[in-house]
């Protein structure tokens, strides 16, 4: 299991990735699915810039994100794999990727968006979305950086 | 699960390595030259303890300019005006000096904070200075202070989300005046209470506090924080190591903590400073002519530029921006980016607050400043500095959009959200994790060299050097600044393109790997200064009493149980949480104390050599050879009229 760390974030490669998970896990490589920004050549470039020398960033669509994390899954190389949105996690976990833990880093409030814990916002879609993961068995966590200690996502969702 | 198996049994690994040299153990007698005279304490009056409270909130707020996270807020400058306060800027920067050693690493990113190194400062240096203790015991007592002051921290995130929507009310009214109080006043004034009041309450009750708990201890628990001091230290050092103990950079560590084993400790952290730079010239230029940037930047150079919305302000605009808005802008921004920092939006309400120049200038109808104060109060967080970059190409579309160009919301937004994450990597791995770290490993290094090329350890020695604290802060505030002003300028002139340019032409990997050498040099040299372990016991060869430190390790290699212990905890680091192994190390540490092979010490100035060789570790220095009658007082903080 070279997964090292599957983590939604809306932001993507950021601080609490670069300095304190990347290096934590000891990932040597970064995958990153969205749609969106699969499209957006100038973010790609900056992702790929954007992470420490040596560390390369490869952007998916969520089909080919699923195709290349079967593949890493059996490589011993650990990596890192960001989405932007739980509906994304889903996508790769109905595809088949094995995602024994999907964690929480980062996901802003806004409008429609009830908070879950500190950062940590979902609106009712997403929450529909985490659960459908939790019922194909994989766990969700909230866990911000290295040093927290994991939150299950279903102690702090009332709403099921 | 792994986590915790693999915690006990590390710890226990270390208890059983070091309890392998009891049975060895005899005794002997002789005194030793170190020796604790009565502390010289202070009483805080109340002037002081508001004074101290006032210097807890200022280390925490935006009025410094917003450079008061990295000033203020670090143990070593604490300790500097702790130290004035109290009338002993020399001791007291050596205590904030020792203080700030477990939080070289510290970084706090995205609305998260390991720990309150602030409050390990302020109150730390007060406690410390005011009931006479030594350095090396302020830093067990500060770091519990520190994983306390987490809650102020935690409960302001909390708070500040509710302001938020009152910054809300004022967009919804189109009050751009309104919308900067808004972000400023009800935030600063929670953190104003909850802040001052606390400090004020420890500051003034603490020292009696401490002292009091201090008196009641047994005096080889006592001796036990001492010891702590000396580990302590190394899990600040090993946290820094995760960033920059990699590759080619490894020697380095290694070079700067032979340099200063090899000269007793007496080297000058600037002249270490100084080679490292030399070596970092000589490792840039010769091992790695940056490989990587380079085959980026020509994979990629082929690709189109984007579009014309990065190109600067065309001459033919109806509105067009003046530098001092963008001053001003920038300025607003540098205060007041965390002025309301809330879990909800972290800097959303301050980059709308630093928008408001921007807005009263493009903007003239109540509907327009409306929609533009709303599109810039949604969740954002970057890296205040470096990051600017993404204000600075927001800035340069707002004016596009205020002159017609067909840009939306969603044009700006998603610049706004798919810029702010990389660019806080950048920048957090640039002030953070690498210019902040060195620049105070530089400026303690400074604080606590002041004593001469004695073997005991510096933080023991009578004063403390107050340049460091005063050269760290200058240092560090120009390069801060100096990187926001040139970010923010540069993002609005060329917008994307200059994200693009800055990152392929692999200048940001240079320094970070030229940072990277210099930065384990200070860090190595660092961790022979500050890391302290001294084997206790002795053991019997050929009949001669040979203690372990003094007679056997120290001769072969100075040093290597210090060394030896920074790698250890650096390796365990990756397996177990700091806070795990904080714990693991300070109960390792009192246990050591325990005069298990023999009488122990009968008073603070026992330093006979039956007491100094009755526990595993020894305090100060090692249990040397024999006599020497008169003790000399190095252990205790001098009395400055």
């Amino acid at each position: 299991m070279s997964l090292r760390l599957v983590r939604i974030d809306d932001r993507l490669i950021h601080g609490q990735v670069v300095a304190v998970w990347l290096r934590a896990l000891g990932a040597k490589r970064i995958v990153i699915v969205d749609d969106a920004t699969a499209g957006d050549e100038f973010l790609r470039e900056v992702l790929a810039l954007a992470a420490p020398q040596g560390v390369p960033v490869e952007v998916w669509d969520v089909a080919g994100g699923a195709a290349r994390c079967l593949e890493l899954v059996g490589d011993p190389e650990p990596v890192l794999v960001l989405a932007r949105s739980p509906r994304t996690i889903l996508g790769l976990r109905q595809a088949g990727v094995p995602i024994e833990v999907v964690d929480l880093g980062g996901m802003g409030a806004g409008p429609g968006r009830r908070r879950l814990h500190k950062t940590i916002s979902a609106s009712e879609d997403e929450l529909r979305e985490l659960r459908e993961l939790e019922q194909l068995g994989t766990r969700v966590e909230i866990q911000i950086v290295v040093d927290d200690r994991p939150i299950p996502f279903r102690s702090l969702d009332s709403g099921n | 699960m792994f986590r915790k198996s693999a915690t006990i049994g590390a710890g226990l690994a270390l208890i059983a390595l070091l309890a392998a040299f009891a049975p060895t153990t005899v005794f002997g007698a002789s005194s030793d030259p170190t020796a604790v005279l009565t502390p010289h304490t202070i009483n805080v009056s109340i002037w002081q303890a508001a004074l101290i409270a006032l210097g807890y909130y200022l280390a925490n707020s935006p009025w410094l300019f917003g450079l008061a996270f990295f000033t203020l807020y670090r143990p070593l400058v604490a300790g500097f005006f702790v130290g004035l306060i109290l009338g002993d800027p020399a001791q007291g920067t050596l205590i904030g000096a020792a203080i700030n050693i477990p939080y070289l690493g510290f970084i706090s990113a995205g609305g998260t904070l390991p720990a309150d190194a602030g409050l390990a400062g302020w109150v730390g240096t007060t406690v410390a200075l005011a009931s006479g203790l030594d350095p090396t015991k302020a830093i067990p007592i500060a770091f519990g202070l520190g994983m306390l002051g987490t809650v102020i921290f935690y409960s302001r995130m909390a708070l500040d989300s509710v302001f938020a929507h009152w910054v809300d009310a004022r967009a919804e009214k189109a009050d751009i005046s309104g919308v900067a109080f808004m972000n400023v006043v009800p935030g600063q004034l929670f953190l104003f209470a909850v802040s001052f009041v606390p400090v004020f309450l420890l500051a003034l009750n603490g020292p009696a506090a401490v002292q009091d708990v201090l008196n009641r201890l047994p005096l080889w628990a006592v001796n036990g924080l001492v010891i702590a001091g000396g580990i302590l230290p190394a899990i600040g050092i090993a946290l820094n190591m995760r960033f920059i103990f990699r590759g080619a950079a490894i020697p380095y560590f290694f070079i700067g903590f032979i340099l200063m084993t090899a000269t007793h400790q007496s080297m000058s952290l600037v002249v270490i400073a100084a080679l490292g730079l030399a070596l970092a010239y000589l490792h840039l230029t010769f091992v790695r002519p940056s490989a990587i940037p380079a085959a980026v930047g020509t994979a990629l150079a082929a690709a189109p530029e984007p579009a014309a919305v990065s190109a600067g302000p065309a001459p033919e605009l109806r509105v067009r921006l003046t530098r001092g808005d963008l001053i001003r802008s920038w300025v607003l921004w540098t205060f007041f980016a965390h002025a309301n920092y809330s879990y909800e939006r972290l800097q959303g309400t301050g980059f709308a607050h630093a928008m408001t120049p921007i807005i009263r200038r493009l903007y003239t109808t109540p509907d327009e400043i409306r929609a533009a104060l709303k599109r810039h109060l949604v969740f954002f967080n970057t890296e205040p500095n470096f990051g600017n970059v993404v204000h600075g190409t927001i800035i340069a579309m707002e004016e596009q959009r205020a002159n017609g160009a067909p840009i939306d919301d969603d044009a700006i937004n998603s610049v706004k959200s798919g810029l702010m994450g990389p660019m806080a990597g950048i920048g957090d791995t640039l002030s953070q994790s690498t210019i902040t770290p060195i620049l105070l490993a530089l400026g303690i290094g400074i604080a606590g060299g002041s004593a001469s090329g004695s073997v005991v350890p510096q933080l023991t020695g009578t004063t403390g050097n107050p340049l460091g604290a005063i050269l760290y802060m200058v240092l560090v505030s120009i390069v801060i600044v100096a990187i926001g002003y040139t970010a923010w300028m540069q993002g609005y002139a060329r917008g994307k393109s200059f994200v693009t340019d800055i990152l392929r032409s692999g200048a940001i990997d240079r320094v970070l790997i030229g940072a990277g050498v210099l930065g384990n040099m200070v860090l190595g040299a660092l961790a022979a200064k500050f890391v302290v372990v001294n084997l206790a016991p002795t053991v019997t060869i050929a009949g001669a009493q040979l203690n372990l430190q003094a007679a056997i390790i120290d001769p072969l290699f100075p040093g290597a149980l210090g060394l030896g212990l920074v790698v250890m905890t650096w390796w365990l680091l990756r397996r177990i949480s700091p806070l795990a192994l904080l714990t693991i190390y300070l109960v390792f540490a009192i246990l050591a104390a325990y005069p298990f092979f023999g009488p122990g010490q009968k008073d603070s100035g026992d330093y006979s050599y039956g007491a100094c060789t009755s526990s595993l570790l020894h305090q100060y220095s090692p249990c040397g050879a024999p006599p020497a009658s008169t003790p000399t007082p190095a252990a205790t903080p001098a009395a400055t009229p």
